[in-house]
């Protein structure tokens, strides 16, 4: 690995972390209540992210600025039961692999022991375990490394701009129509 | 200046705020290294070390051997920068954690409703962060590596772990909460 490379993880990663603890992700209540749907904070928050991110991507490859690295392989599968999984741990524990490392680089002990230490005995099982998971999960309904405007042949601008408009929307309904619940305590 | 000073040593950011700065950083490593965010896959990769340290046959397996060499990759350094970008974070807002009481069992929601007992706290925090783990690896990523990176190139993976994540932390705050929820 190249000393640039190592440099610019290190700065992405900086500012990434930055990023999720002044959106106040470090906090237990704060991811549980968007399950809740006291606060919709992460969800406006990821949202937020992924417009803004699409939109700079797809123009900077318009104008070929950049390439795409591999795409994460769609297997309908196992990116669903692997969400719902995924959902339980989170609601539990109130973070999730990046908030955890951010929570405890601001020195919160349930984030650093039990937090850091659960995700490498669940990381040492799942490796243990991958050949009798993930190959068969993996091969239901497997559509590669593909993206939503080449697997429905639509322009990636319109699917980026259905996007922007529908979390705009959801924003809206939010903030100035109070759609989420209170809570009671 | 100052307001800026002032807004960047706040607690908290509006979320929006904090959101385009993320979605910043995504764009950054596309373009600057053409790789994408990510947290579970480091841990994979640490588990294989220190996995292949403890009990070499035991992890002398295709996946730690191939799929996640035990070697220092991007993504091992990117989440050493998350854990700093999280330190630096607090240290702006001065709500540092680092030997204080409250470090133990941070939250204030969770010590309402469950209690004070930390070996509580750190019990479900221990289940939950397996659970998470291994759950990013059968879905092909985490809420960054997935979620966030999959969701800026449009995979349609990225909106099916959403989706999937979303409902099932619903039922399981509803279960947990019960008539708090």
């Amino acid at each position: 690995m190249s000393t640039s490379i190592v440099v610019i993880a290190l700065f992405l990663g900086v500012f990434f972390g930055f990023a999720l603890n002044k959106a106040g992700l470090t906090k237990y209540h704060k991811i549980v209540n968007v399950f809740r749907l006291t606060d919709l904070a992460v969800l406006k928050f990821m949202m937020t992210a992924l417009i803004v991110s699409m939109s700079g991507l797809y123009l900077l490859r318009g104008l070929g600025l950049v390439t795409f690295p591999t795409i994460p392989a769609t297997y309908i599968a196992g990116n669903v039961i692997g969400g719902l999984i995924f959902g339980v741990g989170m609601a539990l524990s109130g973070f999730c692999p990046g908030t955890c490392a951010a929570g405890a680089g601001e020195g919160k002990l349930d984030y650093i022991v039990p937090g850091l230490f659960g995700f490498l005995v669940g990381a040492a099982l799942y490796g243990l375990t991958y050949q009798y998971v993930f190959p068969a999960i993996s091969a239901i309904a497997n559509v590669g490394n593909v993206v939503i405007p080449d697997l429905w042949n639509l322009s990636p601008f319109l699917v980026v701009l259905f996007f922007t408009l529908m979390s705009l929307f959801l924003f809206y309904l939010i903030d100035r129509a109070g759609l989420h619940r209170t809570d009671r305590g | 200046m100052k307001p800026i000073m002032a807004y960047i040593r706040r607690d908290e950011w509006s979320p929006y705020v904090a959101g385009i700065l993320l979605g910043i950083v995504g764009v950054l490593a596309v373009w600057l290294s053409n790789s994408l965010l990510g947290a579970s896959g480091a841990f994979e990769t640490m588990a294989g070390m220190i996995g292949k340290a403890l009990s070499p046959e035991l992890f002398n397996t295709m996946y730690f051997n191939y799929i996640m060499p035990p070697e220092i990759t991007s993504g091992v350094i990117l989440l050493i920068g998350i854990f700093f970008g999280g330190m630096l974070g607090a240290a702006t807002s001065g709500t540092l954690k680092w030997g204080k009481k409250d470090a133990a069992n941070s939250d204030a929601q969770w010590k309402q409703i469950f209690g004070q007992q930390t070996w509580k706290r750190w019990a479900v925090a221990f289940v939950g962060a397996i659970i998470l783990e291994y759950a990013a690896g059968i879905a092909g990523g985490c809420t960054s590596g997935l979620a966030i990176s999959g969701g800026m190139l449009l995979a349609p993976a990225a909106f099916l772990f959403i989706a999937g994540m979303f409902a099932s932390g619903i039922i399981t705050a509803m279960i947990v909460y019960r008539k708090r929820y």
